[in-house]
């Protein structure tokens, strides 16, 4: 670590660069030190403690010798994935969750109900009545702080509460990141790397009923700009809240549960008192239910106590692994050298078009992080000496990365995050969708994207942070309105009520968007012969 | 409000709620003897920084409120 000058103010060297200490990003660093590589890893927060990992519960384990059928497994994700499952990452996280389960345990996660499960012995699992996958519970909170002891204990170096803003190329190759640190007043972070590990999470709006205000979809964003495949943002995560409270779920979500959690037990209703289904499409159904005139909605429990419910508490999210960076290979490699990703900033449509099956989030970030992890050291270690960014891409970033902060006026970060949500979080733009309304927010968008962000200002360095998430914010949007807007039809958790029929013959593809120039193409990448249903010419 | 309050006379100043803390909404005073509720906009009711607090200093509610919608900001 060195001290430089103007607002360069540390610089960091290793092989491989971790963004994000989640379950991806940590599991990411600890493979990538087991080969030798030198690691440091990056958080905006505190490793441990920020992202969706806290919040955490059922783990996805299949295992043959517990009479699992890995068909019978397969065949649940992909008709309630509704066939875009990208089939080859579906069957690899089954077949290796047990080796991860294992290593898990092995860090010290604990598993079971009381934290009780041991190797060699299947522990309790549960799963919804939908099919056979089934799920380990995993203790909440305390794993991701257990994974950031197994991080250090490994040997690599934790930077906490820097915000990487961009990644340094050179040669068309990913070389690095530059970040603000939260503690230092007009500073950027310098980390020069081999190869970059994007586990940065998920993003959303700032919904603020679920706890993800923090995750602002920065890995996708930033890999975005330097030309990385970005797919799945039309599938939206349709979870619901209390509307009463905000980040309900963390307060028992129906009022606080005496025993400590558990799933809600109560039942929905709509405004005449007609139950409603308990889960459709995830809560698309409570989304349509609310179109067709019956809200408000509510939530009865046993004891006849009723909440009103809203939708959209993790407005801006994908179902995870939908959204993110589109691998290149098993490796968690992506279009762009030197680029790997994991978790939840990986885009395997492990999943497919929504949540198929339960504890396959958490699993899909171990073993992406493990693949990443190892595939980055790899890279590395073929790269031979460091390809350093250029000392005048250095200054140039850091000084746009701050000009924020030299503005003495513009627009407030926070008030164009309103802004923004007020055009993007209501129902009928990205639940209920239909290519008018697309289109009207998309133009609100695109005014956001050239006008406001070009001009947002921050006075302190926390400002700066929300000023960048709000840029994130901002093209998050834009992706997510056009990948919309281009799959004409309906799919698990993307609903175009203009198209409101699932049409196999044009999309059993997936949606990739790209930075062409100053501009985003998409296309569609067909998923392959060999996995598309029966019904639509496969083999399967 | 989300989150309410540290109280002064239970907090020992460890910091650990500004770790716990993913949103950046808590600082240590000037003098580096308390946490202080410094940036309360952003809290988002997550409620790490109250379970941890080894003192039980913080106070976090589930109910947030927003400005009101203004026309430039
Ligand atoms: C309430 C809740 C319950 C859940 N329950 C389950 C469940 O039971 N089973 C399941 O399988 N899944 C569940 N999930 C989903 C699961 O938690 C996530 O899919 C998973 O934890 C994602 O892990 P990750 O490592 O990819 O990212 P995260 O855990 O989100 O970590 C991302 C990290 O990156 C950091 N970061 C972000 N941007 C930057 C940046 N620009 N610079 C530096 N660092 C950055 C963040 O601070 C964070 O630490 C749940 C999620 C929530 C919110
Ligand atoms: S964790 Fe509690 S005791 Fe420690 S600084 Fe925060 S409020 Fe004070
Ligand atoms: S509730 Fe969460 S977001 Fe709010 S201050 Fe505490 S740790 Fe930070």
């Amino acid at each position: 670590m060195s001290r430089g000058t103007s607002q360069v103010r540390r610089s960091f060297e290793a092989d491989v660069l971790v963004v994000g200490g989640g379950l991806a990003g940590c599991t990411a660093a600890i493979k990538a030190r087991q080969t030798g590589a030198s690691v440091i890893l990056v958080d905006k927060g505190f490793a441990g403690k920020s992202g969706q990992t806290p919040f955490a519960g059922s783990y996805c384990v299949f295992n043959p010798e517990w009479g699992d059928d890995l068909d019978a497994w397969m065949e649940q994700v992909s008709s309630i994935g509704e066939s875009v499952n990208d089939r080859v990452w579906t069957e690899l996280c089954f077949r290796e969750s047990y080796e991860r389960y294992l290593e898990l345990l092995s860090w010290g996660v604990r598993f079971g109900a009381d934290g009780d499960a041991r190797a060699g012995v299947e522990p309790q699992r549960d799963g919804p009545p939908v099919g056979p996958c089934k799920a380990a519970m995993m203790e909440t909170r305390a794993p991701s702080m257990t994974l950031r002891r197994q991080v250090l204990k490994h040997g690599a170096t934790i930077v906490d509460r820097t915000m990487i803003v961009e990644l340094l190329t050179s040669g068309g190759q990913v070389v690095g990141a530059a970040g603000i640190p939260a503690d230092a007043e007009d500073a950027v972070d310098i980390f020069t790397a081999k190869a970059v590990v994007l586990a940065a999470g998920a993003g959303g709006f700032r919904p603020g009923r679920w706890p993800i205000d923090n995750l602002t979809s920065d890995a996708d964003c930033m890999a975005y700009r330097v030309g990385a495949e970005i797919t799945g943002k039309e599938f939206a995560d349709p979870h619901h809240a209390r509307l009463d409270q905000a980040a309900s779920v963390m307060f028992g979500r129906y009022g606080r549960d005496p025993e400590g959690g558990g799933p809600p037990r109560g039942r929905f209703l709509d405004s005449d008192g007609h139950p409603l289904p308990p889960m459709g499409v995830l809560d698309l159904d409570l989304d349509r239910a609310v179109h067709a005139g019956h809200g408000p909605l509510f939530i009865e429990m046993p004891d006849g106590v009723r909440w009103p419910m809203v939708g959209g508490a993790a407005g801006g999210m994908s179902v995870h692994k939908a959204e993110g960076i589109r691998p290149a290979g098993t490796d968690c490699s992506c279009n762009v050298a030197g680029l790997y990703a994991a978790g939840d900033s990986l885009g395997t449509m492990q999943s497919g078009a929504t949540y198929a099956a339960i504890g396959q989030s958490v699993l899909g970030c171990s073993v992406t992080g493990a693949h990443a992890g190892a595939g980055a050291a790899a890279y590395a270690a073929r790269a031979g000496g460091p390809a350093h960014p250029a000392g005048a891409d250095v200054e140039r970033a850091a000084e746009a990365i701050t000009a924020p902060l030299r503005r003495s006026g513009g627009f407030g970060p926070r008030w164009v995050t309103q802004m923004l949500q007020n055009t993007v979080l209501p129902y009928y733009v990205l639940h209920i969708k239909h290519g008018d309304r697309l289109r009207a927010a998309l133009a609100n968008v695109e005014f956001f994207r050239d006008h406001l962000v070009p001009k947002l200002y921050a006075t302190d360095q926390h400002e700066l942070r929300l000023v960048h998430e709000t840029r994130n914010m901002v093209l998050n949007a834009e992706m997510r309105l056009r990948a919309s807007l281009f799959r004409t039809e309906t799919r698990g958790c993307h609903y175009r009520e203009d198209f409101p029929v699932r049409d196999d013959g044009q999309w059993l593809a997936w949606v990739i968007l790209r930075r062409a120039g100053d501009g985003m193409e998409l296309f569609k990448r067909p998923v392959s012969a060999e996995h598309r249903p029966l019904t639509a010419g496969g083999v399967q | 409000m989300t989150i309410e309050k540290i109280d002064l006379d239970l907090c020992t100043g460890c910091g650990i709620c500004i770790d716990s803390c993913p949103m950046d909404v808590i600082r240590m005073d000037r003098a580096g003897q308390k946490a202080v509720i410094r940036y309360p906009q952003e809290c988002m009711n997550c409620e790490q920084c109250a379970l941890d607090c080894p003192e039980e200093a913080v106070t976090v509610t589930p109910y947030k409120t927003v400005p009101l919608i203004s026309s430039w900001g």
